[in-house]
C-alpha cells in the first residue's frame, strides 16, 4: 500500500520576528509545517502496519530539497518534489493543481494525507481541491485511520461529536493535530534521510497550469464603522433612547 | 568562511532539544531531587542514538561527527546538567577506545557502548591526584595472560553501571602508567555509595575499589606505559562534551535571568528597563556568544585530530574559557534574580550548582592554562 503525505514547506514559527507589526521573514529557517508531521507520522504507523511506502509529496522553491530531509529522516521512505520559484507563497488552487498532477504520476497510492490545515496560512482548501480534481473521496477532521482490506475507517471529530467514517481507497484524508504524537528522528535516522530516493521535478516538466491568481489578504478585520452614540445618564433616559431608535417596545 | 548550520545539524541539534523540552525538562527537578536518571530517558537517549553520535556506524554508533555531538550535548545540557555529564564521561571513554582499541576491543566494547545498552566510565583520579599521572598508585602487575589489578579510584563517573572502563594503572613491566579495558561487572571490583555532590544530580560520582582483579592481557589498551598519551587525548576528547555542557548550562542561565528581567516589576515596569540589568543582560549575551562559538569550532577540530597537542591546546583553551564563563554568565542571572535566585525554588540556583563544577572537572582550570602556556611557549 503506497501511501502519499503532503508537505508544505513553511518558515519556522518559532523564529519569526514581528518588528513594526510585520512578521520578519528575511533569514527565517524554513521548516515542515507541524501538521504535516501528524500527517506523516499517520501514514509511517499505516505504512508499519500494512506494508509498502511512504512518499512525501512537495511543490516549493528550491530550498525544498533540503526541508524534506525532515520527512525522509521521520519515516518516509521517498520524496517526490515540484520545485520552482513562483510555487513559494502560491494560492491553494495552484498548489492543489501541482500536487494532484504529481499524484498521478505516483504508482498507484492508496492514501494521499494531509494536515488539516498548513501551519502557515492554515487555509485548509489544499485537501479538498486535490480530491476534486483527482475525483477521489475525502475524509477531513481525522483523528483516527484504520486500514480494513479496501478501505479506510476514519474517524472524524466535529463540533457536536464523532463521526465514523468508511472509505473506498484510493481514498484524501486530512488529519487534525491531535491524532498522534509525531516521532524524534534519531540521529542515524537524521544522516541518512539525504540519501533516499528524491524526484526532483522542474514545475515546466509537469505539465500544469500554475497560474499566477495570488490573493494577498491584507487584514481579516472588519471594516471600521462609524457608530452613532448617545450618551444617557440614568435607566430612564436609556429606555427612553432605546424606543426612540426602536429597539425597545415594538 | 561560512557560520551556517546544515540541515543535518540543524535537525540534530532540533531533535536534541524536542527531546530534551518533552521528556527531561519535566523531570528535570525530579533528577535534581533524587540523584537519578529514570530508566525511560535513558532508553529515550539510546533510541536517538544520543550515546553514540560522534562514533563509525561499524562499532554502532551514528557518525554524526563531533560538531553534531556538540550541538546535542548543548541543548541536553541545557536542561539537565546530570544527564550531559553521564554522557559526557561515557562518550570520553568511547572516544579512548575509538582511537587507540583494536578492532577487537572496539567491536566488544564500543558496539554495546554507543548502542546505549553499557554505560563506560574513564578512571584516573585517585584519592591522592586528580591532576598528576606520576602520582597515581593503582597497580597492574602481570601474571601470565592476565594482569592482577589493585588499588582505588575517586570521583568515577558513571562507576555503577555495567559496561567497560578505562582504567589507568602504573605496569609493572613499563614502571608507568598504562591503560586497561576493565569490565565493570568482573570479580574484585565494587563500589562507594554515590558521593552527595552539590550538583550535576543525576550524574553518578563514585568511588572504586579494585582488588586482584583479574584482566586479560589483551584489555591493555595500547601497548604497556601509552598511559599518558591515552590520558591527554582521550580527556582532550572528554572537553568537547564538558565545554558543550557548561554552554548549555549557561545559555539556560542567560534564558533564565533574560526572563526574569522581562517579569520582575519596579514601579509597575519590568527591571530589564534599569540600565544596570540592561548592563547584566548585554554581558551575558557577549559571553554566551563567544563561548558557543569556541565550543562548535572544538566539536568541527575534533572531526579530525591531525596533531593531537595542538588539540590538546585547543581543547584546553575552550573547556577553560567555557567553564568559567558559563559560571560568569550564571552569576549574572542569579545577581538579576536578587535574592529569589538563592531559593531552590528558583531554577537559577540548580543551573548554579551545576556550572560551579565544571571548571573543576576533565583538569582543573589552572591545570588547563598550565597546558595552553606551556604549548603556546613550545610553538
Ligand atoms: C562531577 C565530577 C565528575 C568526575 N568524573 C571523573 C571521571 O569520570 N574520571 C576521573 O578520573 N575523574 C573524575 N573526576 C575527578 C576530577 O577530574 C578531578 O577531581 C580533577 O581532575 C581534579 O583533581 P583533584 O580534585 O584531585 O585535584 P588536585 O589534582 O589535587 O588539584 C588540587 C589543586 O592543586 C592544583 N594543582 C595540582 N597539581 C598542580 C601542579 N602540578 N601545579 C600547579 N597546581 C597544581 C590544581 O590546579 C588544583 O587547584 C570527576 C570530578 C567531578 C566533580
Amino acid at each position: 500500500m503506497n501511501i502519499v503525505v503532503a508537505m508544505k514547506q513553511i518558515p519556522d514559527l518559532q523564529q519569526i520576528r514581528i518588528r513594526n507589526r510585520q512578521p520578519v521573514l528575511d533569514n527565517v529557517p524554513l521548516t515542515m509545517g507541524d501538521i504535516d508531521k501528524n500527517a506523516l507520522e499517520a501514514g509511517v504507523n499505516l505504512r508499519d502496519e500494512h506494508g509498502g511506502k511512504v512518499i512525501v509529496l512537495s511543490a516549493g522553491n528550491e530550498d525544498v530539497e533540503d526541508t524534506v530531509k525532515e520527512a525522509l529522516a521521520a519515516g518516509a521512505d521517498e520524496a517526490f518534489l515540484v520545485i520552482d520559484d513562483s510555487l513559494d507563497g502560491a494560492e491553494s488552487g495552484t498548489i492543489a493543481n501541482v500536487l494532484a498532477t504529481s499524484v498521478k504520476q505516483i504508482e498507484e497510492p492508496s492514501l494521499i494525507l494531509f494536515g488539516e490545515g498548513s501551519g502557515d496560512n492554515y487555509s485548509g482548501q489544499v485537501g479538498s481541491r486535490v480530491a476534486e480534481i483527482l475525483n477521489l473521496p475525502q475524509v477531513s477532521f481525522a483523528s483516527s485511520i484504520e486500514i480494513k482490506e479496501n478501505q479506510a475507517v476514519v474517524t472524524r471529530v466535529l463540533e457536536d461529536g464523532d463521526e465514523i467514517v468508511q472509505v473506498d481507497l484510493p481514498a484524501v484524508v486530512s488529519v487534525l493535530a491531535n491524532i498522534n504524537e509525531p516521532r524524534i528522528p534519531s540521529v542515524t535516522q537524521i544522516l541518512k534521510a539525504g540519501r533516499k530516493p528524491m524526484e526532483v521535478l522542474e514545475l515546466g516538466e509537469l505539465k500544469v497550469d500554475a497560474g499566477k491568481d495570488l490573493v494577498i489578504t491584507e487584514s481579516n478585520l472588519a471594516p471600521e464603522t462609524e457608530r452613532k452614540k448617545v450618551v444617557v445618564k440614568s435607566v430612564d433616559e436609556l429606555i427612553q433612547a432605546l424606543t426612540t431608535e426602536g429597539y425597545v417596545g415594538r | 568562511m561560512d557560520f551556517n548550520l546544515s540541515k543535518e545539524q540543524l535537525l540534530i541539534q532540533r531533535m536534541a532539544r524536542d527531546f530534551a523540552e518533552k521528556y527531561i525538562e519535566p523531570v528535570a527537578e525530579q533528577i535534581d531531587q533524587e540523584n537519578k536518571i529514570p530508566e525511560d530517558i535513558l532508553k529515550g537517549l539510546a533510541e536517538l542514538d544520543l550515546f553514540g553520535i560522534p562514533f563509525p556506524e561499524e562499532y554502532g554508533g551514528a557518525d554524526g561527527g563531533y560538531d553534531g555531538y556538540v550541538l546535542a550535548m548543548e541543548q541536553i545540557g541545557k536542561v539537565s546538567g546530570g544527564i550531559a555529564m553521564t554522557l559526557s564521561a561515557h562518550s570520553l571513554a568511547l572516544s579512548a577506545l575509538s582511537v587507540f582499541g583494536t578492532e577487537e576491543q572496539k567491536q566488544k566494547y564500543m558496539v554495546p557502548g554507543c548502542k546505549g545498552t553499557d554505560i563506560l566510565s574513564f578512571a584516573f583520579t585517585e584519592p591522592a591526584t586528580g591532576s598528576d599521572p606520576k602520582q597515581i598508585t593503582t597497580t597492574a602487575v602481570k601474571d601470565g595472560d592476565h594482569y592482577i589489578i589493585n588499588g582505588t579510584k575517586r570521583f568515577i563517573s558513571n562507576a555503577n553501571w555495567p559496561g567497560a572502563m578505562i582504567l589507568f594503572a602504573t605496569d609493572d613491566e613499563s614502571g608507568r602508567p598504562s591503560g586497561f579495558i576493565v569490565d565493570k561487572n568482573c570479580e574484585g571490583y565494587s563500589i562507594s555509595e554515590p558521593w552527595d555532590k552539590m550538583g550535576m544530580h543525576g550524574g553518578m560520582l563514585l568511588d572504586v575499589y579494585m582488588k586482584d582483579v583479574k584482566v586479560p592481557a589483551k584489555n591493555l589498551l595500547a601497548g604497556p606505559g601509552m598511559g599518558y598519551p591515552i590520558l591527554q587525548l582521550g580527556i582532550s576528547y572528554g572537553k568537547v562534551g564538558v565545554s558543550s555542557t557548561a554552554l548549555g548550562g549557561m545559555v539556560a542561565a542567560f534564558e533564565e535571568g533574560l526572563k526574569y528581567a522581562k517579569e520582575k516589576m519596579h514601579r509597575d515596569k519590568p527591571i530589564s528597563r534599569f540600565q544596570s540589568i540592561q548592563l547584566k543582560i548585554a554581558d551575558m549575551a557577549i559571553k554566551c556568544e563567544a563561548a558557543r562559538w569556541l565550543t562548535y569550532r572544538l566539536g568541527y577540530l575534533a572531526n579530525d585530530v591531525k596533531d593531537p597537542r595542538q588539540f590538546a591546546k585547543e581543547a584546553a583553551l575552550t573547556k577553560t574559557f567555557v567553564c568559567e564563563t558559563a559560571v560568569e554568565v550564571t552569576r549574572l542571572a542569579m545577581d538579576i534574580h536578587g535574592s529569589y535566585g538563592l531559593m531552590n525554588d528558583y531554577k537559577v540556583s540548580r543551573m548554579w550548582r551545576d556550572v560551579i563544577i565544571g571548571p573543576q572537572i576533565e583538569g582543573v582550570a589552572d591545570m588547563q592554562k598550565m597546558i595552553v602556556a606551556g604549548l603556546t611557549l613550545a610553538d
